[in-house]
This record gives C-alpha cells, structure tokens and sequence, in this order.
C-alpha cells in the first residue's frame, strides 16, 4: 500500500515537473545570440572538462545516453531535443539555469559556457556555426571591467568601462557587478552586487576573516551581472594578497592514539616496549637456568 | 581421607600416579573420535577460508559473533592457571598440590587454542604476519597477541618445570613403559637427580613464574575486556569491564578444573589423591569466585539501569524483557545464582554434585559471553535500517557451529595427550609432602 | 588539470587517471628506498661533476648502503612511482593543506536515495552495502520524523583508526579516514568501535569480482573491493584529486550536500554548484554534529530539519533481499 502511495506521488510530481520544464520558454531575443568567437578543437576541449566536471553527473556522458533519473530528464544533449536548439538558446538555458538545473551565471565565465556548447556541437556534424558576433555587429553595451586594490580603505575597487560605437571608452554607469573569490570547487560571490556609480566604480568590502592562502594571497574576480544577457562582458581577473594569511597544520600532526605506527605517544611506545622487555627477558632467564639443570654436577650426600 | 599417610611408600606412590600412562584401547577409541571429529569441523573451516566469513552468520551490524564469544570464553578459561598456581600457590595453600597440574594443563591447552579461535575471526587469516610486521603499540589487540603469547609461554614453563623431577622418576622406577617413551623423559628430566643445587635452580624459577604469572595472567583478560571496553557502544563501555571479565574467568576456569578433577579421578582411579576434601575445597573456591562474578554483575546492570542513558535503557530491556530475555535469565540464575545457593551447602560439594554444577556453571559461562557480545552489537546508537533481515537479527550458520566447535575438540585432545603421557598429579612434590624426604637416584 | 581526456566510460577512465598522473610529483620522504637509490645514483655523478650549478640548499639523504650523504637540493630528482605503488602513496599523503568538510541540510532531503546508487555504483557496492545510508530519523515521540543521510563522519579523533591492530585504516593530512584494503586482516575492531555504525565489511566475493580482477587497486576509490576486508565512504578521495565533487554530493537531486575545504571556509553544493561561506552557513542554520558527546569530532555537519515544505515518506521499499 504505501509503496503504492509513493509511486502515485512520484508519478504526479513527475507530470507536474514534465509540464513545467516544457514551459521553459527563452525569450526570442536570447535565442538570436551568437558566440563572440568561432569554436576551436582547443576550446571544445576545454569544453570538454567543463562538461565532464559541471554537466556529466546529471547529463550523462555524452552519446551514451546515460543521464541521471531525474526529473524532469536531463536528456543526452548530442541527441535532436538539445542539438536543434540555436547557440543563444543553450547558453541562455545553462546561464540561469532551472531547478533542479544549476544556474551556472555565476560559477562559469561567459567564455566557459560557450566552450561547452563548443564541445555539444562537436557532436552535431550538421551544425555550422554562425558568424560570431563582432563588437561592430553587437547593438547592446559593451562592457569591460577592471579591477585594483585599495590598501588604505581595505576595499577592492572596480571600475566598469564602457566602449562607445564610435570606439571611445567612457566610464560605464549602473552596472551591476558581482565579486567573487576562487575556492577548490567554486567561486565564493562577496558581499551583495554593487551598481557602478557615474564614475563607473563599483566598491567592495573585502572580509578581513576570509582565508587566503599562507601569504594571503586569494584569486580574485569581478563579473556584471546580466541576467538578461543583454550585454557583452568581459570581467577582470586578479591575485591579490588580501585574504587572512591561513597555514592550518596538517589534520595528523602530534602523536595520538589514532596515529599511525611511527607518530604513537611516546609513553605507549615505551611502556609496550620495556613491559615485553622485561617479562621476556625473565622468561629468557628461567629457560638459561632450565638448560643449566643439566649441567650441575651429581654430588654424592 | 581414606588413607593414613604413612600408608603412602614411595614405590606405590609412583605407581599409583603413573599406572594410567599407557596406550590402551579407551584411549585409542576416545583419541579416534576426538580426531575425526575435529577433522568434520576443519571440512567446515575450508568451506570459510574458501568463500569467506559470510559462510557465518555475522554481517555488517553483529560483526562479532561466536567465534569472539568463544575466544572470550577461552581465554578466561584459560586463567584458572594463574589463580590456582600463582595466586593461591603464592599464600601457601598445601591442599593444591594435586591439582596444580591439571589447572596448568587446562592453562595451556585454552590459551594455545585460544590463539587459533581468533585467527578463526579473521576475514584475511593469511594476514596474520601482518599484526607482527606493523603492529601498532595503540592497538588493544596486540597487547592481546604480545599477553597471551606471554602467558601462553609462562604457562607452559609453569607446567614443565614441576615434571622433570616426575621424568627423572619415571624414567628410572617405571619399567613397563613402552620402549619408545623412555628416551624422550630422559630428555625431559635433563640429568634430574634430586641434587639440591638443582632443586634450587627449580625452586627458584617456579617462584618466579608464580609472580610474573599474575600480572600476565590478569593482562590477558583485561586486555581482552578492553576489545569491547575501548568503545562506546552500550553495554560495553564500562570501566569495570576488567575485573568483571577476570572474575567471570576465575568462574569458568575454576568449574572447568573441577570437571577435570572428576574425570581424572574416576578414569585414572586417584580417589587416593584426589579425595572429597580437594571437591570441598574446590567448591568453595568456586562459590567464593561466583559471589565475586555475582558482584560485577550487580554493578554491571543496576548502575546503568539506574540513569537509563537512551542507548543503555534499549540494551537492557532487550536483556532483562526483550529478545534476550530467555537465554539472559537462564545463563545469571541458572549459572551463577542457583549454583552459589546450592554450593553454600557441604553435601552439594561432594564429588559428583559439584561436577555437575561445574558443567552448568561452565555452559553458563559461554553463553555469558554471548550475551555480552552480541546483543550490543545489535541495538547500536543509530538505527538499522535498509538492510536485509539477516543483517539486523544475527543467527549462526551450521559451518560457524562446527568452526565454534573445533577448538573445544582440540582442547581436549590437547588435555587428553598431556594427561595420558604425564602424571596428572605431581609425583615427586606428593611424595615430599607425605614425608618421603629423599629418593634413592643411581 | 588533465587535458587528454575524450569520452569514455567511467570504468576506462580509471585506467586512464594512473597513466596521467604518471608525471604527479612525489614529495620526498627522506628514508624511501626509491629516492635512496636515486640519491645514490646522483651523489656518485655529484663526486664526478663537482662544479655544476648549486642553489645552496644541501639535503640530507639515507642511501640504500645505510650512508647520509649530502645532496644539492636541485640534484634531487624523484624517481617516478607508478600504478599501485603511486596509488597506495598518494593515498596516504592526501592533498595537501586541505581539511575537507561535509554539510548535509536535512531540512533538503526528500529520501531520493540518488546519493546511495551513485556511491555503489562507483565503490563496486551490493544493494545491502552502504557508504552512505539514508535512515529515517524520530529523536522523541512529540517530534517530526525526517531523513538523515549517513556516512562516515571522518572524525578528528577517530575510534575506528585508534583501534586497528595494522595501520591498514589510518587518517590523512587532509582528514579523510581511508582504509588499505590489500593491509586489513579483517578483525572488524574498526566496525565495533565506529559508534556511527559507518563501516561495512565484505562477508562474500565482492560485487562483479570477475570484471574487476587485475585492475590496479585504487585505496583512495577501495576498488577493486577485496573480500574478508573493510570498507566505507571516503569522502570520494579519487574525486577530489581530480577537482570534483564526491559521487553523492553530486548526485543528490535537492540540494542537501554541500562539499569544500574548512581551511578555505567554503563549501559548494553540490546540487546547484553555489559556493557559500561555510561559517556562515553553519552559524546561520544552526549546524550542529552527530555525537558530539562521544569526542569523536566529526568532519561532518547536519543542519537541522527545518521548515521541510515536503512529506516524510515512510521508505518501506528500499531493504534488498537477503545477502
């Protein structure tokens, strides 16, 4: 009975689920986005190690239509239902994402999620790219962010610039940009998104209490955040040492119980070692005078 | 005593005490069914090594079953050496000569095959070297290998040492022992010819068995007790784990040597020897050990059971009204309170009343150990869930009974082979203490 | 990190990560035999060559002959490990200074029980085995049941790895509790010791033992499984080597794990891949640790059951046959 109830559940949140990925509608003017540059093999395989760490674990490998069972699908994205989408749609898609699909905006660059719709289409022999976009041919903003350190106001500034048709550059103002710091499996967004002010400076915080690495030193990066896409941005990258210099010891450090052989308290060592001494050189004793038994002369009484 | 001890002459003394070491067909037949026996329960073993410990039916939750129960039980049998020789020995107690062999004899053979039931427990026997090439000093179980080989050891040198003076003897008084036999005393009595400088040496290497015995002996046990003491599971934390195992040891030890006593007794005819005053007493040993255990325990289920820790509540219930309920009250009245109450009483330590509590009390005293060990094991503090039936309920297989089975088989061939080729009882210190001061060596 | 990777299955690609990390430096430890005999070889060419570039920094090394010799640090070259050597190596040392950490927010986990099939598919794990456990939880009769994933807490003060008798499970720099498999003799003290219930013990021939003989035995991966010896999770070892999250944090469907570094004090979720700050996750949520009582200290977190916006659901389907 109650497996029965649950797989009544199931199958009603997968209808329910099934009808709301098929609402998943991208706004025309996404779909018409194009790449800013024509795909590479090099850049397919970045692709590739984006997908195999990012994508793999719900998509499946790619072609072996091996995708986790979840729902809605995730689906094999070299078959017809993924491929016949165009570029704008794709990258739209992976950029905001839709539970229980991640929202990569923040987690890949611009160029990586391009990369890895490089490495989707080298599954489509049917597909020619179309011509990338050019910052001549682009109607949005162009946007390019730069980035310093303040050492007397312990912030880190951003400036937003602005590339103008006529190819000027002027300070960008009412940007949103978003900070993030580089850890083992992600970027750590700080503090909340900051608007560029008429200057185009956007200023952040830094947490003193953030770990770096032992000098301090932590990957610092500012992205705009478009959600609409509708602009083309390029972010700033840069090592700086402002984190909380951090040399934590090794977890084994010090001799304890757990501790393997060699890193045993010494007081363990000793006791185990003189209490076999001493008892066994007893016995060693006992068994050299068991053999002189032997040994002793009769006497006559 | 049935006899004055002046009735007692050296000749008949050594013949009384040694007129059982020949080959007879008893022996034969009894050795034949030990043997073939044993050979069964290796059959099941090969069955294990073949296709691994899931032939028993210890899974991921009840990871020790039996085969730790019985190495528990064999090592606490294996203590009644230490307590009979060492402890007892140590403050003078003259009326244990008789029994000193057989309580070491009982010593030896469960410590030697306590060795073998552990490496029964192991999922890689072939790695035993193992624990020898990287042992870790942390490790509670290789203070458990290091002590019983330690005491395994002393045991022996504790059993020898009194029987070269019995091999000088045999090999020069008795003469109709078969040919083949004869050498391998005189070996064993190494030139014994009662010289008091060799006395000495004797002498003085038993006392100092006698007094490393002690700390080894109670070593092995406690150190055993601390396998389940170390953790902190319910029912096993504990901090008096270690004389509650060592006094449940003297229990079992002491029922297993009264046991022995009977036998010997009847089969190699020493009613000479062994008289009712040895049972008496040895009954009294007994009961005084049993309240001791019955004191442990006390404080081992009201103490607990008092605050009822979340953990402790479920394992006891599960003891005293839950699933190990039958087995539980059987094994604390049937085999510790009903056997002191009887023993209180002298005509219940006559020879063949206080053999029959022993055997009880000796059951008991396995199935003790598998009260301790398994039910803990399966009530841990997070629930078993997921897993098939046979993870959450343990039952042993058919191959881990006769695994289990085994070393009993080969303790006996073990105590049967030292009891039949050596005299049970101490020839030459009996003759001194009936007043047979000096023999007459060539 | 790798860059010669193209579409495979996860099997080839186990074979695949030996070959590549063939070029993987080796620290030195000063009494291994491999840079021994190396140091050997270079102090008979440093006699020879006695005039060639020096940086100043002069190490002392133990040759195979029982000789300290002194050696130019830039001399030193460390001789290459290779297939299981390596493996048994790496897989003692860790990955250096990280201090790995999970957080599971009960108040995400629906029993979708994905975590558990990724585990045993990648660990070579029967139906019955567990690294990681979902259980259904009721602390007392007036509160809310809810689900609680298990694994190993791979605690700081390990009573599983104080126990062995071998040093077969030990804890590494980095914090994972690991277990040799080709080490273990098969005592199970470990088991009894783990109050978490955390360790499994393989009583038969592990699943598919055929296809995975002769494969290098990976101790970071505990395949192939052997049988008579432990395992359990491993915070999937192989996986972070590689910059991945673990199997089960990446499988999980609703957000429930979070994955990362505590030296870094951040943790990625291994559902929506969002990187937060694990001190404030763990202030804000109320996180807690499973035991702590015991003094075991946990490299787990659990945040709390809240505001669950689901049903529990008894699981009364997921018990596998007899094994």
């Amino acid at each position: 009975m109650r497996f029965i109830n649950l797989f009544i559940i199931l199958y009603v949140c997968s209808i329910g689920m099934t009808v709301s990925a098929q609402t998943w509608v991208v706004p025309d003017d996404q779909k018409t986005v194009v790449a800013p540059f024509l795909f590479t093999p090099e850049m397919q395989k970045q692709g590739e190690q984006i997908y195999l760490k990012n994508c793999q674990s719900c998509h499946g490998l790619m072609g072996k239509d091996n995708w986790a069972k979840l729902t809605p699908p995730p689906g094999d994205l070299s078959k017809e239902l993924a491929q016949k989408q165009p570029d704008g749609e794709l990258f739209y898609r992976i950029t905001v994402g839709k539970a229980p699909m991640p929202e990569f905006r923040n987690i890949l660059s611009e160029d990586e999620r391009w990369w890895v719709i490089a490495y989707m289409r080298s599954y489509n022999p049917k597909y020619i790219q179309p011509n990338p976009a050019t910052k001549a041919s682009f109607a949005g903003r162009i946007v390019t962010l730069d980035m310093k350190y303040d050492d007397l106001g312990k912030k880190v500034v951003v400036t937003a610039n602005e590339e103008l048709k006529d190819g000027q550059s002027v300070h960008a103002a009412g940007v949103e940009v978003a900070l993030f710091v580089k850890r083992f499996f992600g970027k750590l967004q700080v503090g909340e998104l900051k608007t560029t002010n008429d200057k185009g400076l956007a200023i952040f915080e830094f947490p003193a209490d953030l770990p770096g690495n032992k000098e301090g030193y932590v990957e610092v990066s500012a992205m705009v955040n478009d959600p609409k896409n509708i602009m083309k941005t390029t972010g700033a990258i840069a090592t700086l040492a402002i984190g909380k210099p951090t040399d934590m010891p090794s977890l084994t450090e010090g001799r304890a119980w757990w501790a393997t052989r060699g890193k045993a308290p010494v007081w363990i060592i000793l006791t185990y070692t003189l209490s076999v001494i001493i008892v066994w050189g007893f016995i060693f004793y006992i068994v050299y005078s068991i053999l002189k038994i032997r040994k002793v002369k009769k006497i006559n009484l | 005593m049935t006899m004055d001890d002046n009735q007692f002459t050296f000749d008949k003394i050594t013949s009384d005490l040694t007129h059982h070491i020949r080959i007879n067909k008893g022996f034969l037949i009894w050795m034949g069914f030990l043997t073939v026996s044993l050979m069964v329960c290796l059959y099941a073993y090969s069955i294990q090594l073949r296709t691994g410990l899931g032939v028993a039916g210890i899974r991921d939750y009840v990871t020790w079953g039996m085969y730790l129960a019985n190495f528990v039980f064999f090592v606490a049998a294996s203590l009644i050496g230490m307590l009979i020789s060492a402890v007892l020995g140590l403050i003078g107690m003259k009326w244990l000569t008789p029994i000193t062999r057989i309580a070491e004899t009982i010593a030896v053979a469960f410590a030697a095959v306590a060795g073998l039931v552990i490496v029964s427990d192991m999922g890689r026997p072939e790695r035993l070297v193992y624990v020898f090439l990287y042992g870790r000093p942390q490790s509670p179980i290789l203070w458990d290998v290091t002590v019983i080989t330690t005491y395994l050891v002393l045991s022996l040198l504790l059993l020898f040492l009194p029987l070269i003076a019995d091999m000088a003897i045999i090999h020069r008084k008795v003469d109709r022992l078969p040919s083949w036999l004869k050498p391998i005393y005189k070996v064993l009595s190494l030139n014994f010819t009662d010289n008091p400088q060799q006395n000495k040496i004797i002498n003085r290497a038993i006392r100092t068995l006698l007094i490393l015995l002690i700390p080894a002996a109670l070593s092995i046990h406690t150190v055993t007790s601390w396998l389940f003491a170390v953790t902190s599971r319910a029912g096993w934390d504990s901090t008096v784990f270690g004389p509650y195992f060592v006094s449940g040891a003297f229990v079992a030890g002491s029922a297993a040597v009264i046991i022995a006593m009977f036998f010997f007794r009847k089969n190699y005819k020493l009613q000479n020897y062994l008289t009712d005053l040895h049972f008496n007493n040895m009954g009294k040993v007994l009961a005084t050990v049993s309240l001791v255990y019955l004191y442990f325990n006390i404080n081992e289920f009201l103490v607990p059971g008092y605050k009822l820790k979340r953990a402790d509540a479920v394992h006891l219930h599960e003891l005293f009204a839950g699933k190990d309920t039958l087995l539980f009250w059987v094994v604390q009245i049937g085999g510790l309170i009903l056997p002191i109450l009887f023993m209180l009483f002298h005509r219940f330590r006559k020879p063949l009343p206080i053999m029959l509590i022993s055997v009880a009390v000796l059951i008991a005293a396995w199935f003790k150990r598998y009260i301790i060990v398994i039910p803990t094991q399966e009530h841990p503090f997070l629930p078993i869930q997921h897993v098939p039936q046979n993870f959450v309920h343990y039952s042993p297989t058919l191959i881990e009974t006769m695994i289990t089975i085994a070393p009993f088989i080969l303790v006996l061939i073990i105590i049967t082979l030292i009891s039949k080729f050596f005299p049970v009882i101490p020839l030459h210190e009996t003759a001194r203490e009936k007043g047979i001061e000096h023999f007459k060596f060539d | 990190m790798d860059d010669n990777n193209t579409p495979h299955s996860p099997d080839e690609s186990e074979d695949q990560k030996n070959s590549t990390r063939r070029n993987f430096l080796k620290n030195l430890g000063l009494a291994g035999v491999g840079v021994a005999t190396g140091a050997a070889a270079l102090y008979s060419g440093h006699i020879f060559e006695a005039k060639k570039e020096v940086s100043g920094d002069q190490k002392v090394l133990l040759t195979q002959d029982g000789k300290l010799v002194q050696v130019d640090s830039l001399e030193i070259k460390a001789l290459e490990k290779t297939g299981e050597e390596l493996l048994i190596s790496q897989g003692r040392e860790g990955i250096p200074g990280r201090r790995w950490v999970l957080v599971i927010d009960l108040s995400k986990c629906r029993n979708a029980r994905k975590c558990i099939s990724a585990c045993q598919d990648a660990h070579q794990l029967r139906p019955e085995q567990y690294h990681v456990n979902v259980l259904q939880m009721k602390d007392a009769p007036g509160t809310a049941p809810y689900n609680m994933p298990k694994h190993c807490q791979h605690c700081d003060n390990p009573p599983c790895v104080s126990v062995c008798p071998v040093d077969a499970t030990y804890k590494r720099p980095d914090g994972i509790v690991l277990i040799d498999n080709d080490r273990c003799i098969g005592c199970r003290f470990c088991m009894a010791a783990c109050p978490y219930s955390a360790r499994i013990f393989n009583w038969i021939e592990p699943k598919d033992a055929a296809s995975h003989q002769g494969k290098d035995y990976n101790v970071e991966l505990n395949v192939p499984q052997k049988l008579g010896t432990i395992s359990k999770c491993l915070f999937s070892a192989d996986r972070l080597r590689e910059g991945k999250l673990p199997y089960c944090v990446e499988a999980c469907p609703n957000g429930v794990y979070y994955f990362g570094d505590e030296n870094e004090d951040a943790v990625t979720n291994g559902t929506t891949k969002e990187t937060v700050r694990l001190s404030k996750l763990l202030r804000d949520n109320g996180g807690y640790q499973l035991m702590p009582e015991l003094g075991t200290k946990p490299r787990v977190y659990y945040l709390p059951p809240k505001n669950r916006l689901f049903p529990f659901e008894e699981a009364g389907d997921a018990t596998p046959e007899k094994a």
